[in-house]
């Protein structure tokens, strides 16, 4: 079945539960069958169904939970984040996934669909439904606060206590 | 340009780089750049590295066994499944008998549960936990709603935590002020629970609730808020606490509020030990 592997991924991701992201992952290929008139032959298959993915997403995140994440904790995050530090060369697969979750919802979406799946700004734009702009943004956002974090793991391993980086 | 802002410009675009999402003649200058900066160059490579390393943690869960066996079987489903007629006719009126069988459950649970079963999920568990505690001992329970003595509130809260009330009673509002201080307990678990009143006749309650996190709760590294009836609870997690903000004020004024409290209340679980 195509794409399947990677619309799990990313589920598990942007849900951090595996039972919901099956749920999730079903629900895409039901949407798909049911709006398949709907798309356009010679546009990108994998990128419409990652659309349609994320919307799911959307959907059972206000439904089954009415929750919401609060703008103001994404600056809180960022506020309280320590200064960066080097980023330890051995980073286990559970440490960076650590990271990768505690960012805000919207940033690790980007971060994931952008530096994991490797889709382009444009197509991420059309999946998120929101200007290049706070694609860009979001991606600037997340990626220091994911680099924060690991540099976090490298002041907790003993690792160079003030390095500094750009960007 | 002097190289250290030279250096800072190069570094804002070095992911998009990577992402060839940058202009030719940019992407041509950072090429540049890098190959005669070791500082940048260090830089690149690192995030090279990171992004490889993230790629392969994400990529490494397997897709569940039978999991493309399930969604084939529900597409199949799907497309043998008759739209309207007596199917549709069958399933509204199942959900119309779960509607009625969930509405008379509810009218014999007492108000409290009521309330915490219209949520469910992960993530909404761990919130009601600090919810059921709001309930239980701010809302559902008999109280003076007089502030209590400072010296009284803090015997109550003990050394470890007298400490907690000053601080947030910094962060309040105007009209708004801390009425009680203590430890309560609630299905085995210990809270430390300051109840503020104040807003529109000071009838406006606000509960700041502390508790341990025990083994499978998480709210990660974010702030969640939550509305059920006229309650917004919001949570968060600070050095294996959680904490939770929850009130009967709009949504947006809850938020303001656990925005404003949460550096201290950080700061506060960080200060000391417990």
């Amino acid at each position: 079945m195509p794409h399947l592997h990677e619309l799990y991924r990313t589920a598990v991701r942007l849900l951090g539960d595996g039972a919901k992201a099956e749920d999730a992952v079903q629900e895409t290929y039901l949407q798909a069958w049911k709006s398949f008139a709907r798309f356009a032959p010679g546009t990108n298959c994998r990128a419409w169904l990652f659309k349609i993915l994320v919307n799911t997403i959307h959907h059972h995140r206000r439904n089954w939970f009415n929750l919401r994440r609060a703008r103001e904790s994404e600056e809180i995050l960022e506020h309280t984040a320590g200064c960066a530090a080097p980023i330890p060369e051995r980073i286990a697969q559970r440490e960076i996934l650590l990271a990768l979750d505690r960012l805000p919802a919207d940033y690790r979406a980007a971060v994931l669909l952008a530096d994991v799946e490797e889709f382009s700004y444009k197509e991420i734009a059309g999946m998120l439904d929101v200007p290049i702009g706070t694609v860009m943004s979001r991606l600037s956002r997340g990626r220091k606060l994911l680099r924060e974090q690991l540099g976090a793991l490298a002041r907790s391993y003993g690792i160079g206590a003030a390095g500094k980086e750009g960007g | 340009m002097n190289p250290g802002d030279r250096c800072g410009k190069m570094r804002t675009q070095l992911d998009s780089y990577l992402n060839r999402e940058v202009p030719a003649e940019t992407s041509r200058e950072v090429a540049r750049h890098v190959e005669i900066c070791p500082g940048c160059a260090g830089e690149l490579a690192t995030r090279v590295r990171v992004r490889a390393q993230l790629q392969a943690a994400v990529r490494s869960p397997a897709v569940p066994a039978g999991l493309e066996a399930r969604v084939r079987r529900a597409v199949a489903g799907q497309a043998a499944r008759p739209r309207t007629g007596l199917w549709a006719v069958a399933a509204a009126a199942a959900v119309i008998l779960c509607v009625v069988l969930v509405s008379l459950l509810r009218t014999q649970m007492n108000p409290e549960e009521a309330i915490l079963r219209k949520t469910s999920g992960r993530l909404v568990a761990v919130l009601n936990v600090g919810l059921r505690d709001h309930l239980r001992c701010a809302v559902f329970r008999k109280y003076s709603k007089q502030p209590a003595a400072a010296g009284k509130m803090a015997a109550e809260l003990g050394p470890e935590f007298a400490g907690l009330a000053p601080l947030v009673e910094a962060k309040l509002p105007d009209g708004f002020r801390i009425i009680q201080g203590h430890h309560c307990a609630a299905r085995g678990r210990q809270y430390t629970h300051l109840i503020v009143a104040g807003g529109a006749g000071g009838r406006k309650i606000v509960s700041v609730i502390l508790t341990r996190k025990q083994s499978g709760e998480s709210l990660g590294g974010g702030i969640y808020q939550a509305g059920v009836d006229r309650f917004q609870v919001v949570g968060f997690e600070s050095h294996d606490y959680l904490v939770y903000v929850i009130s009967d004020l709009d949504a947006q004024g809850n938020i303001q509020l656990a925005a404003n409290l949460a550096p201290a209340l950080r700061e506060f679980l960080a200060s000391d030990p417990r």
